[in-house]
């Protein structure tokens, strides 16, 4: 009796308007989300540990060419000797670092332009989201690429600056959209009544309501991230060799598919599952 | 004569009962009025006639219509009589529209034969929206309707199929005197043509209206019922003269009381000539009103005349089209709060109670233990604070939002439709507890309402719009 008696009134108040407001407090992890995390945490790991424990990814041995995998190698000896494990190890790390700092700087960036967007409106919203727009009208991959040209040395800084400057605009929309709706909120408008300042409004109004969304772009950004580095390495405008970076591995790996086709299989598994993870780490009950 | 009878209807959810009914029998030519308060059960007794219940229920028992008989726990075998044989006219008529699609078309959709032939199922629409007084209408989008118009399309919608069992859920909630008035009408006519009518209320006034007979709901069982004349005068179950007791009209309290008002006071509020339109629509013009500590005033009148926007100035959270607003120094700094009509929204949505009350705590150095205390004071559970808003009732949060209001010790709060979604035992209980707060603090108060009833019974100056001119009573 006591859940019906609580449920009911609240039918309409909360099951029509929100009904994720109650699932959030259940937060449970699907068995393919812990999956997920669980296959991310193994290859993070190896990103992390492998450069530290494996050998120079650059020693060359050329009396080893082509060696294919034992148990001291799994994975063997690329064309030039060099141990593919070690590589792998070297480029997912590149990866996962050069994805998250993307996204961190892009989610920070678009985060806060945002909310300064939807809480000042006026000339602010007017020039931030002009600036969004330049940047939605132009291909993504296009913006990368001018910035990849730049610096014709293929240096990391400017796969950096391209990949956060065109990431940050999603961020930005969606925040900007979300947080339009809940500043002009009553709940909002009970809170500045009450004198509750801008504090408030962020950490008790703003953040709650955007952290799902937010954790969700960041997870699809990641995938964005360590696809678009890998294209840029595959297609040689990326990072240049000697790194090891995995589209480039991928890239290597071609001209010996048949004699060694461990040297392009491992770095498109790592691709796979770092894709296939980021995505299986969402949040299947995301608030629209 | 056609003839409903249940028998046997229970709904269980795990081991408790939502609703335990025995036998309930309905004749054509006679309305069935089931009140109760919120949670009693009525609702889930519509649906579980419909065969529209949660999945998560268990239903039993047997339904005989024209001699037919339907298992209640199969939310099948009722289907193909939606429409034809059984209608519901849902609650918050305007969310049940389609807001994508104009009135008319969405009339006509429930028209039988509406597939094989457009033409004459869109006169149908239009017959039966004209003969509602709509008739203007067929052409609006949903979302510009205002809630009484918003119902009756739906009771077009609804009962365009001719069906014979009318089942109206909750059908007053947010509506002004005027538009109860046209429903009753409806409600009245439907039955008067032979059907069989069974509505959900809490609104007492509605129940009287219908006459027929009145089933009383508590705890998921009937604790009384009879012909409405009966009930509604000389209830004997101790629960339903409570119920009748919860009218604003038979309040008895000692706030009630006009509370002493100095004319030589400064004004709290001071207001101007105020007048404001929205596009082509005037809403009103010339308002000028002064509130002094401690008044009492109500802003009554139909829905969508401007109540809420007129208070929403008199707080300075909307800009006047002309006039001025000066507020006194004391109702600056958070003297000045606001109740919502809907509480669930006027919380953060997705933070526990008791951190949105600790913000307020802080942020004004109020006393250690306040919050308890009040919370006491209004009859709250300490353990609620650990709930979201979403996961307590609307009579409850209202209450919380009032403990909210008052650690502030405003000077004036203003309460926007604040009850107007409760049941009247709810109601009466929200507005006791906002009253004696108030009274005990010597607080304003600004009470915007449809309800004359408790615009009379709460406020001693009354501001009326929707008339030629707002006028002082």
């Amino acid at each position: 009796m006591r859940t019906a008696r609580r449920s009911e009134p609240s039918d309409v108040n909360t099951a029509l308007v929100r009904p994720d407001a109650i699932a959030e407090t259940s937060g449970r992890w699907s068995a393919s989300r812990v999956l997920a995390a669980s296959v991310l945490v193994v290859i993070a790991a190896f990103g992390i540990i492998g450069p530290l424990m494996l050998p120079d990814p650059a020693t060359q041995d050329l009396s080893r060419f082509l060696e294919p995998p034992t148990w001291a190698e799994p994975l063997g000896r690329d064309d030039y000797g060099r141990s593919v494990i070690a590589r792998l190890a070297h480029a997912t790390r590149l990866s996962l670092v050069l994805a998250a700092l993307c996204v961190g700087t892009a989610l920070v960036l678009g985060t806060a332009a945002g909310i300064a967007s939807a809480w000042f409106g006026g000339w602010v919203d007017a020039a931030l989201r002009g600036l969004s727009e330049v940047l939605v009208a132009l291909p993504a991959l296009l913006v990368v690429l001018l910035f990849a040209a730049l610096a014709a040395d293929g240096s990391l800084w400017t796969l950096y600056i391209g990949l956060a400057l065109v990431q940050w605009v999603e961020y930005f929309r969606v925040v900007r959209a979300r947080s339009g709706l809940v500043l002009g909120s009553p709940a909002v408008e009970a809170a500045s009544l009450l004198r509750l300042g801008p504090v408030h409004v962020l950490r008790r109004h703003l953040w709650p309501e955007l952290r799902p969304l937010v954790t969700t772009l960041a997870s699809l950004g990641m995938v964005t991230c360590i696809l678009a580095v890998s294209t840029l390495g595959f297609i040689k405008v990326g990072l240049k060799p000697p790194r090891a970076e995995l589209g480039l591995m991928v890239t290597e790996g071609f001209p010996f598919y048949d004699s060694a086709p461990w040297m392009s299989v491992a770095p498109v598994l790592v691709l796979f599952l770092l894709t296939a993870c980021f995505l299986g780490l969402r949040r299947t009950e995301v608030t629209t | 004569m056609s003839q409903l009878k249940l028998h046997e209807l229970t709904v269980r959810h795990g081991d408790d009962a939502l609703v335990d009914v025995a036998d309930l029998s309905l004749e054509a030519g006679r309305a069935l009025t089931i009140v109760g308060e919120s949670g009693s059960g009525k609702s889930l007794l519509a649906h579980a006639l419909m065969g529209t219940i949660a999945a998560g229920l268990r239903v039993n028992g047997t339904m005989t219509l024209e001699g037919a008989h339907y298992d209640l726990a199969d939310r099948a075998n009722r289907k193909q009589l939606w429409g034809t044989e059984l209608a519901l006219l849902p609650q918050e008529p305007a969310l049940a529209l389609d807001p994508t699609m104009r009135v008319r078309g969405q009339v006509a959709e429930g028209s039988p034969g509406f597939r094989k032939d457009h033409a004459s199922a869109l006169r149908r629409a239009d017959d039966a929206l004209d003969h509602l007084g709509l008739g203007h209408a067929t052409g609006a989008w949903p979302h510009t309707l205002s809630g009484g118009m918003a119902q009756r399309v739906t009771y077009a919608a609804a009962t365009i199929g001719g069906a014979r069992v009318l089942i109206v859920d909750e059908p007053t909630k947010g509506l002004d005197s005027d538009a109860l008035d046209r429903l009753a009408d409806l409600l009245s006519e439907h039955v008067a043509g032979g059907g069989l009518l069974i509505t959900i209320t809490h609104d007492l006034r509605l129940a009287r209206r219908l006459g027929g007979d009145v089933l009383v709901m508590r705890d998921a069982t009937v604790v009384e019922q009879g012909p409405a004349d009966q009930v509604l005068t000389a209830p004997e179950h101790d629960y339903t003269r409570r119920l009748l007791a919860a009218e604003p009209s038979r309040w008895r309290y000692e706030w009630m009381a006009a509370p002493a008002s100095d004319p030589s006071a400064e004004p709290l509020v001071l207001a101007e000539g105020l007048a404001k339109s929205y596009g082509d629509t005037e809403l009103f013009r010339d308002v000028s009103l002064d509130i002094r500590p401690g008044e009492r005033w109500a802003l009554a009148g139909p829905s969508g005349v401007g109540k809420t926007t007129l208070g929403n100035i008199l707080l300075r959270l909307t800009q006047p089209d002309r006039g001025t607003v000066r507020h006194h120094a004391a109702v600056s700094n958070g003297k000045l709060q606001k109740l919502y009509q809907d509480p669930a929204l006027s919380f953060p949505a997705r933070v526990r109670l008791a951190d949105a009350m600790r913000d307020v705590v802080r942020g004004h150095q109020v006393p250690e233990g306040r919050v308890e205390s009040l919370m006491g004071t209004l009859g709250l559970p300490d353990d609620l604070l650990g709930r979201l808003p979403g996961q307590v009732s609307g009579g409850e949060l209202q209450r919380l939002a009032i403990v909210r209001a008052m650690l502030l010790e405003p000077a004036l709060v203003f309460a926007d439709e604040a009850t107007s979604r409760l049941d009247p035992l709810t109601q009466e209980r929200t507005m006791d507890c906002l009253m004696s707060e108030l009274s005990r603090t010597g607080c304003a108060l600004l009470l915007v309402t449809h309800d004359h009833e408790l615009a009379t019974a709460v406020a001693d100056r009354h501001v009326r719009l929707g008339e030629a001119a707002p006028s002082h009573v």
